[in-house]
């Protein structure tokens, strides 16, 4: 009887809320000035109506409508569903969503009843997210839910993770148009909860399974960019200790407080992701951030490693960037590249020295020839070839290499005969003067060890100690100074290019008079007449060839 | 030495002769009446009574136990001490340890918790040392002393006689040589100097000493004895007289002493020439001319200095310059230039000029400009020496190759100078002779030999060299006051100081005409007019460079002539105002370099031509030049080529760049770049090049769709031109194939300069066989007469280059020396001295060390003195102690004794009374 009675109460409750709300809307529609107090003034007391009493719980319906209503007015649609949030996170708090054994059937029925709106709201907010305005409150919203969903959804003591709701949201993210909404979720949620981080990582995985057919190149790039944004990896267990819903306690070997786990989750959606395949600028994306984001992700690195052989193999600046990731597994997982130094002597060809990527394949050649154990004939063609592509390269890479060279001089003294060179016997020397000499180095040999370079000279360096730049040359001149200095620190010349070259020019301001020419040529551009040209004045080069016209 | 301890003391007593054999009696006479021996013996006794007492006592010193710590050989000279290996005299430390604290801290003990007390101050009263002779002298030194510093002793105003109050009123020294006495020890010393009067002084001082002890005793003894005769007003009185006495006595004898100096310089006039003069005729000293002259001779000195310094400042009478002939003239001239050239090298290799041989010259220079009436120098001057030889250029050209000096082209340009600056005033001096009367009539073009009918004409004309501007000057105000030439180009102008100025200035005039403008404003605004016209030029100068930008980006072809005229007055310019003009440069450099690096403008290009003119190209490092470079490669290195006209700009580049090492030779691989991308994008050939086909490591951009050329010519093939900077402008028009085949011989052209430049380097062959490889594999023979000279000619010179390469011998140095370490030895080696080679930690462990020992010394100084003071306290207590108990005693006693004596009355009264009864 009391049950009947309630029902009807309810049911009349939510005609008579239906009739007021009828009746607002009206109002509303009538006056649109005092809309946003009236708007306010209604949804609080639809909440404290709900809060009130289970009598008024289809007012959740009627904000259900309120919050859907997102295409006209957005602030409404915020307002609602800030309040819903509101409602539902007092009903759950308060244990009404909490499914009872011993309940009646009547209460079960408005339990379901409530869960199930709590469902409309939740694919409410999720709607949410496509549209660019509401997103980020929504965003924001969804998660609070989340965490008392956690708490309360179940009448278990400890928090459990709703995993369901989460993966859609990571869904709806995933697809939403609003890059913002991802920044947003990546830099407050991700990088700052492990929890978070690790279902993500287990959601997209998900996603990219789900979806492998169909999954196009902006949804690819979108997933990429969102699991580039993930780069810190922890290092230990015990820097997992912030959580957004604190794990159960009382299993010490939750997944979520386990590196390996988070790990495992990582090297699957990367995995994930990679067997898709990948664009070319999507490889070089990755291949750039390899060693230090992706790699220490993985527990298995060596899955990569045929990816990484494959970019290593295919030539151009993607072998550039694989490399670093090739040498990633060779220092961690003591990787075993067939002829590696071959392969490394065959990426130097013409233009690795104009590549944007100099200084990091630098970087990695001087670590790479760093043992004094390495054979003298090999590092002796290193030096040659890269002496050799300094003909042609710009002053930046020149001025990285020849202090590269001196270390390598240094370290292997056998090749200081690429220097210094002389003749041993009088027939020799008597050759040498007759015919000169013709360099015996291969520069088109691909194995280092046969290329001769050993038995060759660098002229090219020489060639270089006249270079048009005034600290080039002086660079290059260190080679034919005395080797008194022990090393060169090779990093202080990596970095250069023409612009920072020109900006260490202008830096200083002129306070010397500069020296001026002291002839003021009679002909800049015009050409010397017959007259001069008999007193002996000859076109200038540019005169010469070029015309500037004439008066 | 065995024996017991009392017999080993006499045996040394004996041995020391302190003990022995009784004397007779005679021997003890004769000991004692040589007094001076006895005492003698008695110290020597003494002396050895303490070693034997030191000997004997085994606690006088510490010794160590085993020995010293190490054997050591020392060149040192070793104690006694150390050889014993004494390390110290406890017993001695001890007592005057003891002595010590008793004077100190006893002392202090004593006074503890006491308040006031009196401070003996008197000299010597507590220092026993001192015997009450000693006392004396030192209070009457120290009193002595004390007047002495307050008043002169010889002060005559001073009523006060020092000393005058004590003595029972009686002077001090009131006795027979007193007088004698109160002269100063001076007039004495000098007065007299023999023996009889030396010891009179020395009884003199006795005598004062006696009378000091009396006073002394007396003032000890207390003032207030009552046996005075007279009172102490009366002896002041009489003090006071009798010193006032003396003094005006002193005061007549001074007086008089003056007067008789007086006199005896008055009658020096008649004894002077009788001391000096004694050859001159003393006829001839006429008194009133000696005053005159006295007093001339002042003046006159004056004068003469006046005179002297005058000419010290004066400049030096220099001889003037000679007239030199021609021949030395062009020898100096020649000389300055392959000076010039040195420097140029030097600064090419990289190496100072000497800084202060530039600055001398800059300050030379400095001081020409300035000085206006120094001619002469003016016309030492750069240009007046070109004006010198101009006329006979020729004739003198073989001399300065003689002197090793073969590049023509200065003298030329001297030449140039003046002969450049009547050729571009040519038209306008022909026409504006119509117009312009006065200035131009006379001028002509033959008269410029004499320099002061040139003057106008000079003016005009060049305005280039200084001394020609400065001569024109002057007129200026008065010719050319205002109105236009018949080009419509005014005669005066305003000074533009920025480039937005000088647009306005120069609006309306013809760009033509631009040349003549700058000259007139030059001429207008030269430095020597007006003080603020050298910032105002240099102004100018900055807006000139920034037009010719201007200019060069709506190039037009006729106008080469004009900015080509520009150009070189901002040559000019620069000379006398180089930081501006390369401030004005390096601004549109830095614009270039940071809006449109890849994408130079024609004006851009002109300007970067300027730079080349205007600075030495060939120097290692140059403010402008260097950044100039840095762009040309810049756009050279990473410009992909996307139309014709970026090869054009490219190519134009390269010229340049080849035009800036001309003469030093460098090398610039992105020149090769370049032209070498050039060549394979023009190549007929469609295969795709690789660097395996080039055989060269310069990196391939992909050519633009249309650069390339057809296989075969067509027979109306247009004849290949050279390129204009209409080629350089981007036009949506596909390449016409004149411009192609023009950008192939420029670039053929370039390659060949390019090759013959670099024929020298060391890795020519690897530089330029990739040109020839591309050049005769992709190009076909229809196009062979426009590539095969320049095959021919790489062809020939790889040859040579082939030929002449060496193997590399970059290391004959000299062999460095291995670093040694010569072992240090110490000559005065102490094994107890830490010999530590680094400073810091030897200075700090001797601190530790000396911190240690303080500390040590400190304590046990404290544990002493506890000790001490508990000894002191114990002392005081026991003497308190006694004298308790000897009072306790003695009261005891007496009560006894009262008690024995009244018991003895009573028992005597008790037996009296038994008596009596």
């Amino acid at each position: 009887m009391p049950a009947a009675t309630k029902e009807s109460a309810l049911a009349s409750a939510g005609k008579r809320k239906r009739q007021e709300n009828g009746d607002k809307s009206k109002k509303r529609r009538k006056s649109g000035g005092d809309e946003g107090v009236d708007l306010k003034t209604q949804l609080k007391q639809l909440e404290s109506e709900i809060l009130e009493s289970r009598k008024h719980y289809n007012n959740i319906a009627t904000l259900l409508e309120l919050a859907q209503k997102n295409n006209e007015d957005n602030s409404t649609a915020i307002a609602a569903s800030e309040t819903l949030c509101r409602v539902f996170v007092r009903l759950l708090a308060m244990g009404n969503l909490v499914k009872k054994r011993e309940a009646s059937e009547k209460d079960a029925t408005v339990t379901e009843w409530l869960r199930e709106r709590l469902a409309d709201f939740r694919d409410v907010l999720l709607r949410m997210f496509d549209n660019e305005k509401l997103a980020l409150p929504a965003l924001l919203l969804a998660m609070s839910l989340l965490k008392v969903e956690a708490q309360h959804l179940d009448d278990r003591d400890e928090p459990v993770f709703p995993r369901y709701f989460f993966t859609k949201v990571i869904y709806s993210i995933v697809q939403s148009p609003v890059e913002q909404l991802r920044e947003e979720f990546a830099e407050k949620f991700i990088d700052e909860y492990d929890d978070i981080r690790f279902y993500t990582f287990e959601a997209i995985a998900d996603f990219l399974k789900d979806r492998s057919e169909d999954l196009d190149e902006a949804l690819r790039t979108i997933i990429f960019n969102l699991l580039l944004n993930i780069d810190d990896v922890p290092s230990s267990n015990d820097d997992l200790d912030t959580f957004y819903i604190e794990p159960p306690s009382s299993k010490k070997k939750h997944p979520v407080r386990s590196l390996s786990q988070h790990k495992r989750q990582a090297q699957d959606a990367w995995l994930a992701l990679m067997q898709l395949g990948l664009s070319k600028d999507q490889r070089k994306k990755i291949l750039g951030v390899m060693s230090t984001s992706i790699a220490p992700w993985f527990t298995k690195p060596e899955l990569l490693m045929d990816f990484l052989t494959d970019c290593y193999n295919a030539g151009g600046s993607i072998s550039l960037l694989a490399l670093s990731g090739v040498f990633y597994l060779i220092q961690e997982r003591n990787l075993d590249y067939p002829e590696f130094y071959t392969k490394l002597y065959s990426l130097l060809d013409a233009d690795m020295l104009h590549s944007k990527h100099r200084s990091r394949f630098l970087r990695l050649l001087d670590t790479f020839l760093g043992s004094s154990h390495l054979p003298a004939v090999m590092v002796a063609s290193f030096i040659k070839k890269l002496a050799r592509l300094a003909l042609n390269a710009p002053p930046s890479a020149i001025v990285a290499i020849v202090p590269w060279f001196y270390n390598l001089f240094k370290k292997h003294p056998l090749t200081t005969f690429m220097m210094h060179r002389v003749p041993r016997t009088e027939e020799e020397k008597a050759k040498i003067e007759e015919e000169g000499v013709e360099d015996v180095f291969l520069a088109w040999e691909r194995d280092p060890m046969e290329t001769r370079a050993i038995e060759s000279c660098l002229w090219e360096v020489v060639q270089l100690q006249g270079h048009w730049h005034p600290n080039v040359a002086t660079i290059a001149k260190i080679i034919s100074e005395q080797f008194t200095k022990q090393a060169y620190n090779v990093e202080d010349f990596l970095d250069h290019s023409y612009g920072s070259l020109f900006e260490a020019e202008m830096g200083k301001e002129v306070k010397k008079p500069p020296v001026v020419e002291f002839m003021i040529p009679k002909r800049v551009f015009t050409k010397v007449t017959e007259e001069e040209e008999k007193q002996g004045l000859k076109d200038s080069l540019v005169a010469g060839l070029w015309d500037f016209g004439t008066a | 030495m065995a024996g017991s301890q009392l017999k080993r003391l006499k045996a040394s007593l004996k041995d020391q002769g302190i003990i022995g054999p009784q004397k007779s009696k005679k021997q003890k006479r004769q000991n004692a009446q040589d007094a001076k021996a006895s005492n003698e013996k008695r110290i020597q006794r003494h002396e050895a009574l303490a070693s034997i007492r030191e000997q004997f006592n085994p606690f006088q010193f510490k010794t160590n136990a085993r020995g010293p710590k190490f054997e050591v050989t020392t060149n040192k000279p070793v104690s006694s001490r150390e050889a014993m290996g004494i390390s110290g005299r406890p017993g001695l430390t001890k007592a005057k340890g003891e002595e010590r604290r008793r004077e100190t801290l006893l002392v202090e003990m004593q006074r503890r918790n006491k308040v006031g007390g009196l401070i003996d101050r008197r000299f010597g009263e507590d220092d026993p040392n001192m015997s009450l002779e000693d006392k004396m002298i030192e209070r009457y030194t120290r009193e002595q002393q004390r007047s002495h510093k307050k008043h002169s002793a010889f002060d005559l105003e001073d009523d006060e006689e020092m000393g005058g109050l004590t003595h029972m009123g009686k002077p001090l020294f009131d006795d027979d040589d007193a007088p004698k006495y109160l002269k100063d020890d001076f007039e004495e010393d000098v007065g007299s100097g023999d023996e009889s009067d030396g010891s009179q002084t020395d009884r003199r001082a006795l005598k004062r000493q006696r009378l000091e002890e009396a006073l002394e005793a007396m003032g000890e003894q207390g003032e207030g004895q009552p046996e005075r005769k007279k009172t102490k007003k009366e002896v002041y009185d009489e003090i006071i007289a009798k010193s006032k006495l003396h003094k005006e006595l002193r005061q007549e004898a001074k007086e008089e002493d003056n007067e008789l100096r007086a006199e005896i310089d008055e009658a020096m006039r008649d004894l002077r020439p009788l001391l000096f003069d004694r050859i001159k005729p003393p006829t001839k000293d006429d008194k009133p001319s000696l005053v005159i002259a006295g007093k001339d001779q002042a003046t006159l000195d004056r004068e003469y200095d006046i005179q002297v310094k005058r000419m010290a400042s004066d400049k030096r009478a220099a001889p003037t310059e000679k007239t030199k002939t021609e021949e030395e003239q062009a020898a100096e001239g020649a000389n300055r230039l392959k000076k010039l050239e040195e420097d140029r090298l030097k600064r090419m290799r990289g190496e100072k000029v000497s800084d202060d041989e530039q600055e001398s010259e800059d300050e030379k220079k400095q001081g020409g400009d300035d000085d206006f009436d120094a001619m002469d120098v003016e016309e030492e001057d750069e240009f007046g020496l070109g004006q010198g030889i101009a006329g006979k250029a020729k004739k003198y050209r073989p001399t300065a190759t003689e002197l090793g000096f073969d590049d023509e082209d200065d003298f030329l340009i001297d030449d140039d100078l003046v002969a450049s600056g009547s050729e571009l005033e040519f038209d306008s001096d022909d026409e504006g002779e119509e117009s312009d009367e006065d200035d131009e009539s006379g001028s002509g073009s033959g008269s410029g030999s004499e320099e002061e009918d040139s003057d106008d004409d000079e003016f005009t004309k060049g305005l280039l060299t200084e001394s020609e501007a400065k001569q024109g000057i002057f007129r200026l105000p008065t010719n050319n006051t205002k109105g236009s030439d018949e080009n419509g180009v005014p005669y005066t102008f305003p000074c533009p100081q920025s480039h937005d100025e000088l647009l306005e200035v120069f609006k309306g005039i013809d760009v033509k005409q631009l040349p003549v403008a700058t000259q007139r404003i030059r001429a207008l605004y030269h430095p020597k007019l007006a003080s603020d016209n050298k910032e105002r030029l240099g102004n100018f100068a900055q807006a000139l460079v920034r037009h010719v930008n201007y200019l060069g980006n709506q190039y037009q072809p006729t106008w080469a002539a004009a900015l080509e005229g520009l150009t070189r007055h901002i040559h000019s310019l620069a000379k006398s105002f180089p930081i501006e003009v390369a401030k004005g440069y390096r601004a549109i450099i830095q614009e270039m370099e940071q809006s449109r690096p890849l994408a130079l403008t024609v004006g851009d290009l002109i300007t970067l031509t300027g730079v080349g003119t205007t600075f030495p190209t060939s120097d290692h490092f140059h403010q402008v030049v260097t950044p100039a470079m840095i762009v040309i490669a810049r756009y050279l290195g990473q410009k992909i080529p996307q139309s014709l006209s970026d090869y054009a700009t490219g190519t134009f580049l390269s010229i340049l760049a080849l035009q800036y090492q001309t003469f030093s030779k460098r090398y610039v691989p992105e020149v090769m770049n370049f032209t070498l991308n050039t060549l394979c994008a023009l190549s007929p050939s469609p295969k795709a090049f690789t660097p395996k086909n080039t055989t060269g490591f310069f990196p391939l951009h992909d050519p633009p769709v249309g650069t390339r050329l057809p296989k075969t010519l067509p027979p109306d093939a247009p004849p290949a031109r050279k390129l204009t900077f209409s080629d350089c402008l981007p036009s949506s028009q596909p390449p016409t194939l004149q411009a192609k085949l023009s950008l192939l011989t420029t670039t053929t052209a370039l390659l060949t300069s390019a090759s013959t430049l670099w024929s020298q380097t060391p890795a020519f062959t690897e530089t330029f066989s990739p040109a020839l490889q591309i050049l005769s594999s992709s190009y076909p023979a229809p196009l062979g007469k426009f590539t095969s000279p320049l095959q021919q000619h790489l062809t020939r010179l790889l040859q040579i280059s082939r030929l002449s390469r060496r193997p590399l011998e970059l290391h004959h140095h000299r062999p460095l020396a291995i670093r040694t370490y010569i072992p240090k030895f110490e000559d005065s080696f102490d094994p107890n001295k830490h010999y530590d080679p680094d400073r810091e930690r030897a200075e700090l462990a001797k601190l530790k060390a000396e911190h240690k020992r303080e500390r040590k010394g400190a304590l046990r100084e404290l544990r002493k003195d506890n000790a001490f003071m508990a000894r002191e306290n114990l002392r005081v207590k026991k003497e308190k102690d006694a004298a308790y108990e000897k009072k306790y005693k003695r009261l005891v006693a007496e009560i006894q004794g009262t008690e024995g004596q009244a018991a003895n009355a009573y028992e005597r009264e008790k037996a009296a009374r038994r008596k009596k009864r």
